[in-house]
């Protein structure tokens, strides 16, 4: 401590200096180190110092510039973390030299940062830096869009999904990452918003490390996600204490948590035969292997990338899934409006009609006429009904009530209709009680008396509403087994289509004949 | 004539009924069943000499009620909905088959193919359905040599030198069988692209040699028209 311009010499014999900075408070001191220059550099030599404070740098004892401004006796303007000099021709000779700096720290004082030396030439001392770092911005810019792309997708999307916003996220974060980390190289940052810079990569090194295995937990469908992820923050949390104030040892031991949950996941999505997980698992292993062959900074960030690049192949896979099913149930939609429409018009039902209606017409002209009402009756409900995915209760019974005029011409047999319970505000998918009304007169036979009855009760009882469809008759005994055939296929994919996965169909064999039981659950 | 109608639906087993009974008139008498099960016990307890059969019957395809009906001794007619199905009922051996919906001109038309001996159009019959230890068998009749008349029965004479039993009459088989099929004899039928040539044996005997060396022998009556159509 202390100022005398003699300590800049080179011969100058400093066996006795400390090697601490010591409380320096706003004094001026002194700091000295020895430097060999073993070869010449093509071009200017170039001096790079990465230290606290402000000072004046003297090479052998010569003044060739200073970072920040030592005022005496004040609070000096701090200089920059790092700083770069050239060192004059007639001094670069090959050898030892001395580079002593002129210093104050005024602010941060009980930190003892250690002064760093380089050399090099002094064009890449300046350009390098700025080469990385356009590499980076350049990362940094795709991660960015990404960002906002998947962000804009995740508002505008008619099904929210949580790793859609997760991934943005994860983007945003990577950008500002990339951004923070290469700022150094072309933003001045004084000494004294050093270590705010780092912890701003701390916390967002921090985030990131929670995010990714959490993706890809959401992602792979992880079982224990809860646990996972309670683990994971508590490691992180005792990462953090444990290192405090260790910057770059933390951001590592994040990035390993990360990894190692990461790998977990995947193992347990590769167990689960999930689509994606060995790329991803490819992917997370090339870690291993660029951390092998590249220092830490840009090895984490390659792996990072990598890490970011897998999401992104498993997120456009999911977005395949998805725009695959939507097309599905777009298909199945006009598939089973089709069926719908089909139903009056396959061969069966229209030219055993229309046998029975010519003969009715023939044999008793009024009674075909009420035959032909009836049967255009069904007709305009069907044409009313067909591109509907849910109609009111009352509509559907119409179209029974209708059908069962139009058969009772073609069978002779007296068909009866009985409801209870229905409440008139409730929808349903079209043509489902058509169908199990057609399987009934399709599969009974009239009781002893010619008759068959129908009978449609509703009841919402606490967690469903049901449906009861019974059909009063005899059953016909069948040769080949009863498995509901295509109608059954059609009622419960309308089903589907309404309530996806949120229903319960059963068709039994009952005491008066047969029973056919629709469960909604809310 | 005894007729059977398999139909489930009333309205048009009556019209049906109501046609056959005007066609046939008197010497009628018909029986209507809606189901599957209750024709085919029908069959087995009464004899029938024509059987109209519905091929959807309660979500049931007939088909399979198909196969085994051509191989009894009387006659089937299709009336269905299902028009595209009508090829197969021919390949199976069945006398006609009416589309719905039919007016009493169409069943008239189909009913006449019973009396009338001489074929109206050739369809195309694929298999002949025989009743062997229970179960039916179908029969190619490209794997037919020819057919010899046993009373009521025919036997099928086959390429491969077996012989099968089939319940329908000679009399009806030929009303199935594609043109080329020839009755030579009063108990003989066979296909004229089998033929070689005819024999003139001594007493004025003659025989149809054919293709593989078999004699057979040709009905008094019948050479002056064989010997034109062999050319």
């Amino acid at each position: 401590m202390g100022d005398d311009l003699a300590w800049a010499k080179k011969d100058f014999d400093d066996a006795n200096w400390a090697e601490e900075r010591g409380k320096t408070g706003k004094n001026i001191f002194w700091v000295r180190t020895k430097i060999n220059l073993s070869k010449k550099p093509v071009g200017q030599l170039g001096l790079k110092i990465e230290a606290f404070g402000a000072f004046e740098v003297y090479w052998d004892g010569v003044l060739i510039g200073e970072n920040g401004k030592i005022v005496s006796s004040k609070a000096e303007i701090p200089g920059n973390s790092s700083s770069y000099y050239s060192v004059p021709d007639s001094l670069a000779q090959l050898g030892d030299h001395v580079v002593a700096l002129r210093a104050s720290q005024a602010y941060s004082q009980n930190i003892q940062r250690g002064v760093g030396v380089g050399l090099s030439s002094y064009e890449s001392l300046l350009q390098v830096p700025l080469i990385v770092t356009s590499f980076m911005n350049l990362m940094a810019g795709a991660f960015l869009i990404a960002a906002i792309y998947y962000l804009f997708l995740y508002i505008n999307s008619r099904i929210r999904q949580r790793t859609v916003l997760i991934f943005a996220i994860i983007c945003f974060l990577f950008f500002a990452l990339l951004i923070l980390e290469y700022i150094k190289f072309y933003v001045e940052i004084p000494y004294t918003r050093f270590f705010l810079r780092l912890e701003f990569i701390g916390w967002i090194t921090f985030a990131l490390s929670v995010l990714v295995p959490l993706y890809f937990s959401i992602q792979f469908k992880f079982k224990w996600k809860k646990i996972l992820l309670s683990l994971l923050i508590i490691t992180l949390v005792t990462i953090y204490i444990l290192n405090f104030g260790h910057y770059d040892i933390t951001a590592i031991y994040y990035s390993l948590v990360m990894w190692g949950f990461s790998l977990i996941v995947v193992f347990y999505a590769i167990y689960q035969k999930e689509r994606g997980a060995i790329i991803v698992l490819t992917g997370l292993l090339l870690r291993v292997i660029i951390n092998y062959y590249l220092f830490y900074d840009l090895s984490l960030f390659i792996s990072f990338c990598l890490v970011v690049l897998c999401m992104l192949y498993l997120h456009t896979m999911q977005m395949k899934v998805i725009e695959e099913e939507y097309q599905r149930s777009l298909l199945l939609s006009s598939k089973l409006q089709l069926e719908l429409i089909k139903k009056n018009i396959q061969p069966h039902f229209i030219k055993n009609t229309l046998t029975s209606l010519i003969d009715w017409v023939e044999e008793s002209p009024k009674e075909g006429t009420a035959f032909i009402q009836a049967l255009a009756d069904e007709f305009d409900i069907i044409n009313d009904i067909a591109e509907q995915v849910l109609i009111p209760v009352r509509q559907e019974i119409e179209l029974c009530k209708k059908h069962i005029s139009v058969m009772q011409f073609r069978k002779e047999i007296n068909y009866q209709w009985e409801e209870n319970g229905i409440d008139e505000n409730e929808l349903i998918p079209p043509a489902i009680f058509h169908t199990i009304l057609e399987n009934g007169i399709t599969h009974s036979s009239p009781l002893v008396d010619g008759s068959m009855k129908f009978k449609l009760s509703f009841s919402a009882i606490g967690e469903y509403k049901q449906y009861d469809f019974e059909t009063f008759g005899k059953n016909r005994i069948k040769i080949k087994p009863r498995d509901g055939g295509n109608g059954f296929v059609y009622v419960k994919a309308r089903l589907t289509e309404s309530y996806s996965n949120n229903w319960a169909f059963a068709s039994k064999e009952s005491e008066n004949g047969w029973l056919t039981t629709i469960k909604i659950y809310k | 004539m005894r007729v059977l109608i398999i139909e489930d639906e009333a309205r048009i087993a009556r019209r049906l009924e109501r046609m056959a009974t005007n066609f046939f008139e008197q010497n009628s008498e018909i029986a209507i069943c809606d189901s599957v099960d209750k024709g085919l016990a029908y069959i087995e307890n009464n004899a029938i000499d024509l059987l109209l059969l519905d091929l959807n019957l309660n979500g049931e395809s007939g088909f399979d009620l198909l196969e085994s009906v051509v191989s009894k001794s009387f006659h089937s007619i299709i009336v269905s909905a299902y028009t595209d199905k009508a090829i197969k009922a021919f390949e199976y051996g069945v006398l006609d088959f009416v589309p719905k919906p039919f007016d009493e001109i169409r069943l008239g038309q189909a009913f006449k193919r019973i009396t009338n001996t001489i074929k109206t159009t050739d369809e195309p019959l694929k298999f002949l359905a025989v009743k062997k230890a229970g179960n039916i068998k179908l029969i190619d009749i490209d794997d037919l040599l020819y057919i010899k008349g046993a009373g009521i029965y025919s036997e099928l004479y086959l390429k491969n030198g077996n012989r099968e039993l089939h319940d329908k009459s000679l009399e009806t088989l030929a009303q199935l069988l594609p043109s080329s099929y020839e009755r030579i004899h009063k108990s003989y039928l066979v296909s004229l692209s089998l033929a070689e040539k005819i024999v003139i044996e001594p007493g004025s005997k003659y025989s149809l040699l054919l293709k593989n060396g078999e004699l057979l022998p040709i009905g008094r009556s019948r050479y002056g028209e064989l010997k034109g159509k062999m050319g």
